[in-house]
């Protein structure tokens, strides 16, 4: 956008530098305003389509917080679409209590929390030595872990229950935290793809520098490579974050007691556990409340997601060297 | 040269092997068994429920599916065909998003978390009571702005050709959160003072684009494809997936269903190893020697 106007007027002076300075000056106003008139056509099409294509990706969300507010009555009107007749903030009441959120924002917190940290650590190392150390068998190994990628948990559920069941693990948190300690987990095989793509593109001179001052391979990668990418950090925390927050195969295959469930592993039962809770039945216009309870299952995750942004910030400059 | 004394390029190939040790031991743990016995039980067949007695039936599990199952190669060529479509579709639609984020826009972060925000709505139950109250089909034809008369216009059969189209479209963009945000990573990454030096040179947005822009960011196109690949063939709502769902644990031919699962992921996976070697040829890795 700005560039058109950086360059034109240039290159227009450039032509007319040889005629005289009133015309000169004409010229570097016509181009000017031409040049304006393309970046704000640019620009304004640019807002029509951003606009335009994030109401597709809000559509869901908006969906669910206006239908979250509405009577039961309200979902049979036509003429209400958006906005409700009212808006029931009881919804969020009997939600709350149908979640038993608190309980289980605990739970959620705690495992998601403590399987991000241990796969982005995990996975960031190794992903350290698949990208900048050449060794044998480096590319075969890496193909193998590709391979892991593949196979949905679903689909070897059968032999890993019998495993975990014969190490003692059942109904507790390690089959879900500790394979992502070993950069396997839940897509660890991604998360060390992703760094191994961007830890790729780093400039190797400050590597070389730091190893010819006497620095090992791990401060290499502890205080340099690491602290070059904030991006690939917060993407894979973010990514893993929101995969474990909303994982509820796995969790409900390993944990029986109730105790431990996640949010999003109660939600399916929101209804039987109102009914429970409240002596009343929800089933047939419930699904402003469901729609609640999933707006309050996802509000951690934005609020995480909007204090992650701030990180989120171009400019990575290769301070320190001389290219 | 003394015993037990590594030379320097020794040593750093060892430290290449400590490195990557977390996983490996990881995937020994964790992963091989189950393949192990997955792979074990695709030559076998479950013959009671109650006890798991199993029965060693050689390959045919394998010819089933490619002789006996009219299902099993249908289901693989449609999987496949919605693959190649929608992939190439994914790519270039969350480039070009990424790229317009990547900007000085006003409301950036608002813009760049509404396209984040389907992904955090995640693709579990939450999604499926969304798609159940039929929010994915009138998305698009909203979202865009087609006015409901131009439908009248179309005649039955064109428009709900359109309509169709557009609800699919739909759900294919809601998924390309994590490619956009994977893309912006890699944007991120590319350091400024290259655009300016080439601005300085009089390069245009244009030539900036195909000479700067794309060959760094191309790492993570290569990324992206694999793990487009990788979510559109192993998304557990595709029909290849639910069939293999539904022959195990309905159906309970748990043999049956691992050998299909072993052509399928096979297949994916020569798919993936090609796509890495024609990769090696087009991407740009900044810091190779």
């Amino acid at each position: 956008m700005n560039v058109t106007d950086n360059i034109q007027p240039g290159r227009t002076a450039d032509t007319a530098s040889l005629r005289s300075a009133s015309m000169l000056r004409k010229a570097k106003s016509r181009a000017l305003s031409k040049s304006r008139w393309y970046s704000l056509i640019y620009r304004v099409f640019v807002y029509v389509l951003l606009i335009d294509l994030s109401f597709v990706f809000l559509y869901p969300f908006i969906y669910m917080v206006t239908t979250s507010l509405k009577k039961p009555v309200d979902l049979l009107n036509f003429t209400i679409k958006w906005i409700p007749t009212s808006l029931e903030w009881e919804n969020y009441l009997y939600a709350l209590a149908g979640l038993q959120y608190w309980d289980h924002l605990k739970n959620s917190l705690f495992l998601s929390v403590v399987s991000v940290v241990g796969q982005v650590l995990a996975c960031s190392f190794v992903a350290y030595g698949f990208a900048r150390i050449k060794f044998p068998g480096r590319e075969f190994l890496f193909l193998v872990a590709m391979f892991t990628l593949l196979i949905p948990p679903q689909t070897v559920i059968i032999p890993l229950f019998m495993q975990y069941k014969t190490m003692g693990w059942m109904d507790t948190y390690l089959p879900l935290i500790i394979p992502g300690f070993f950069a396997n987990g839940l897509r660890g095989a991604l998360f060390i793809f992703i760094f191994r793509q961007l830890f790729r593109g780093l400039p190797w001179e400050l590597e070389d520098a730091a190893r010819v001052d006497g620095c090992g391979s791990f401060r290499v990668y502890w205080k340099i490579i690491l602290p070059l990418t904030p991006p690939a950090i917060v993407v894979t925390t973010l990514l893993s974050l929101v995969w474990h927050w909303n994982d509820y195969f796995e969790p409900s295959i390993y944990l029986t007691s109730q105790e431990l469930h996640t949010l999003p592993m109660v939600l399916p039962r929101l209804y039987q556990s109102l009914d429970e809770t409240t002596g009343r039945s929800f089933e047939v216009f419930g699904l402003p409340i469901v729609m609640a309870a999933t707006f309050l299952v996802i509000v951690p995750l934005m609020v995480i997601y909007l204090f992650l942004q701030k990180y989120f910030i171009q400019g990575v400059e290769r301070s320190g060297l001389v290219e | 040269m003394k015993p037990f004394r590594l030379g320097l390029e020794t040593k750093k190939m060892l430290a290449g092997y400590v490195y990557i040790a977390p996983w490996l031991i990881g995937f020994l743990l964790f992963m091989l068994y189950p393949l192990i016995y997955s792979l074990w039980l695709s030559f076998h067949e479950v013959q009671g429920i109650g006890d798991f007695q199993v029965q060693s039936v050689g390959w045919d599990n394998y010819k089933k599916a490619f002789v006996i199952d009219a299902y099993f190669v249908t289901l693989l060529i449609s999987v496949i065909q919605d693959t190649l479509i929608n992939t190439p579709l994914i790519i270039v639609f969350s480039l070009l998003i990424a790229i317009l984020l990547n900007h000085k826009i006003k409301a950036r972060p608002f813009f760049r978390a509404s396209f984040f925000l389907p992904v955090l709505i995640g693709s579990g139950f939450v999604m499926q009571q969304l798609l159940y109250a039929g929010v994915g089909k009138d998305t698009m034809v909203n979202g865009i702005g087609v006015p409901q008369e131009v439908f009248l216009y179309m005649g039955p059969t064109f428009s709900q050709l359109v309509f169709d189209l557009l609800s699919r479209l739909t759900l294919i963009f809601w998924k390309t959160g994590v490619q956009i945000l994977l893309f912006l990573a890699g944007l991120q990454g590319i350091s400024t003072s290259l655009y300016e030096s080439a601005r300085c040179d009089g390069a245009t947005e244009w030539e900036m684009f195909w000479k700067i822009t794309l060959p760094l960011v191309s790492p993570v196109i290569l990324l992206n494809l694999v793990y487009t690949l990788v979510d559109s063939f192993t998304d557990i709502n595709n029909r290849m997936m639910m069939y293999m769902k539904d022959m195990a644990f309905t159906k309970i031919q748990l043999g049956y269903s691992a050998s299909m699962g072993w052509i399928y992921f096979l297949f994916v996976f020569v798919l993936i190893v090609i796509t890495f070697a024609f990769s090696k040829r087009f991407i740009f890795y900044a810091g190779e020697r």
